[in-house]
């Protein structure tokens, strides 16, 4: 069974283009602290070049040029990698643990808990996501790249909730649940020993499908100035190119940091698609 | 129908409703209240009491929180801090903005998703098929404010072909301009917005129009059809892809938070004088009023804009029951 699944895989191109795509980047997340010091008195993240003022187009000393303040374009590129991974990977667990309590709970009890959960998952879906976190993170104040992280993580849930719902909706009739009932276990014991393990996959997918959601989200807050201003993330990068109005002027300090986001977030929905089809056999025939 | 029509706008009341009560909520649980944002630090106790009674906020939360939600209902959304301005006339200012690029970005990114889409089912395999997906899935998954910037910087900054923002050349409007002129300059200036709103969206439609065409291909009433001695383009586009349209509606319906999404990203970069720049200005300055006020009626429009779809779903598949 296990064999045929992977093959199946191999069949996907584009999940392995994905594959592939997530690997360049975690590699440029590993190395990131290797890069070059050109002088000890320079640093390559933040920035100031003592010989070079201002925005400077490629070269031999900086290979992607620099931005406003003589800041390494490369160096900054590869320590946002660091950000964006860590991003994606936080914020994506926490919704995919959250939507899948909420949902198996949902499937679970049904009832009053389902109504209620089901209307709270209808009401956040009917919301465009960015207003929300921009009406939420105003409320809330500054963030930090942890506050962003929690918050991009705590409304990302009500897909999969809706999903892991209706899965343990039919689980629950299954057999297996039922013995398990009739063995005298709790609700505690039927949700997390035996629903669980069978929703974990598809949970697995979405989490794939939610970590590109998270890094577009992330980076729109910091490009929209709301992201923590003592990270280096590609959205900030973005940012500082667009206030200071070098997007014209400086294309190569515009280009590479967009490119990555859009890149990342590629790579992370190809991969969530190719699983969701290893996942759910009926997407395969089509 | 009345009586469905009726049932989802009561859904969407109550919808409101929780919005409303969330936002309320969330903004008391700021540090400090919230004339501790507007007030000087420095001015007296005794005045900070008078302007603490004005604001109501010395009455008990409940209260507070009803009298809110009276004065949301009366359409008063409190006075911006910065321009001093009513909120809710700032706010309907911004909407004809939003109203314009938002609706035909949503119908022209579901309209070219649905023609794509029919055409990659029908030719699958080709690589017609494997192009489009490529392409529409990279628009899906490129950064916005991005792509965006990229789209300007060589359509309008390079080329000069449109205008690099905003939705009106001022000196047009001051002139004695006709009013074709005037329609033809907000295209001009709607036509590059327009392009990245709808590039990004497309592919959504494309994907479920696809699949749903795909399934339907192998329905008994297609093989009828061909039986019959139609020619091919009357079986794609008569029988097969109008059936296959009405799951394409269900994901416009949840697509619409998705472009208002995008759409809020489009106006920065395009300095489009929308809800979603004012939005983004409110929360940056700190605008509370303002910024509650262009959530809630950004929010409004998503669920008006979830009803129609819904109410056209019915129209369009009588075989649905309006539960």
């Amino acid at each position: 069974m296990k064999k045929r699944r992977w093959l199946s895989l191999r069949k996907n191109p584009l999940g392995f283009l994905g594959a592939g795509i997530l690997l360049a980047f975690v590699l440029m997340a590993i190395f990131a602290p290797l890069l070059p010091h050109l002088s000890p008195i320079y640093d390559p993240v933040q920035g100031m070049d003592p010989e070079i003022l201002g925005t400077s187009p490629p070269s031999a000393r900086h290979l992607l040029g620099t931005d406003a303040w003589g800041g390494d374009v490369l160096s900054q590129l590869m320590h946002g990698a660091r950000t964006a991974l860590l991003v994606a990977v936080i914020a994506a667990a926490t919704s995919v643990a959250i939507g899948t309590i909420v949902g198996l709970l949902s499937g679970h009890y049904g009832g009053a808990v389902d109504g209620t959960l089901m209307r709270l998952v209808d009401v956040m879906l009917t919301l465009p996501l960015i207003p929300l976190v921009l009406v939420v993170s105003s409320a809330l104040g500054q963030l930090s790249i942890w506050g962003v992280v929690l918050l991009i993580g705590f409304l990302g849930w009500p897909g999969i909730a809706r999903v892991i719902r209706a899965q343990a909706l039919s689980l629950r009739t299954r057999d297996f649940i039922e013995s398990a009932r009739a063995y005298g276990a709790g609700n505690a014991r039927i949700i997390l020993r035996h629903m669980a393990p069978s929703v974990l996959p598809l949970a697995f997918v979405y989490m794939s499908l939610t970590a590109n959601g998270a890094i577009f989200l992330e980076a729109a807050l910091s490009f929209l100035g709301l992201g923590d201003p003592n990270t280096v993330s590609w959205g900030m990068m973005l940012q500082w190119c667009f206030k200071t109005g070098n997007t014209f002027r400086a294309p190569y300090w515009m280009l590479p940091p967009g490119l990555s986001i859009s890149a990342l977030c590629f790579s992370f929905y190809l991969i969530g698609r190719g699983l969701d089809e290893v996942v759910n056999p009926r997407l395969r025939r089509m | 129908m009345t009586g469905y029509i009726a049932r989802r706008l009561l859904q969407m009341v109550v919808t409101l409703f929780v919005i409303l009560t969330v936002l309320f909520f969330l903004f008391r649980l700021m540090p400090g209240d919230p004339a501790s944002m507007v007030l000087d630090p420095k001015m007296p106790p005794e005045a900070k009491e008078v302007l603490r009674h004005q604001f109501g906020l010395d009455r008990p939360l409940f209260t507070q929180y009803l009298l809110y939600l009276g004065n949301v209902l009366r359409g008063n959304f409190g006075r911006s801090f910065q321009s001093a301005r009513s909120v809710l006339a700032v706010i309907v200012e911004r909407l004809p903005a939003t109203l314009l690029l938002f609706t035909t970005a949503s119908v022209l990114s579901f309209a070219l998703g649905m023609w794509i889409g029919k055409l990659i089912a029908w030719r699958r395999g080709g690589p017609l098929e494997t192009s489009c997906t490529l392409l529409g899935l990279s628009f899906y998954t490129v950064f916005l404010p991005w792509f965006g910037m990229l789209v300007i910087w060589i359509f309008a900054y390079r080329l000069d072909w449109f205008p690099l923002g905003g939705i009106l050349t001022p000196q047009l409007w001051i002139g004695m301009a006709s009013t074709w002129a005037k329609a033809l300059d907000v295209l001009h200036h709607l036509a590059l917005p327009l392009f990245v709103l709808t590039a990004v969206m497309f592919a959504g439609s494309m994907l479920v129009m696809r699949s749903s065409m795909l399934e339907t291909l192998e329905q008994d009433y297609v093989t009828a059809a061909r039986a019959k001695g139609l020619t091919e383009r009357v079986v794609r586009n008569r029988h097969a892809a109008r059936n296959a349209m009405l799951p394409l509606v269900t994901s416009f319906t949840l697509s619409l938070a998705f472009s208002m999404s995008g759409g809020v990203l489009t106006e920065t970069v395009f300095s489009w004088p929308g809800l979603g720049t004012e939005l983004v200005e409110a929360v940056l300055s700190q605008d509370f009023p303002l910024a509650q006020g262009a959530f809630l009626l950004i929010a409004v429009l998503v669920l008006v804009a979830n009803l129609v779809a819904d109410v056209l779903y019915v129209v369009l598949d009588p075989r649905i029951r309006y539960r």
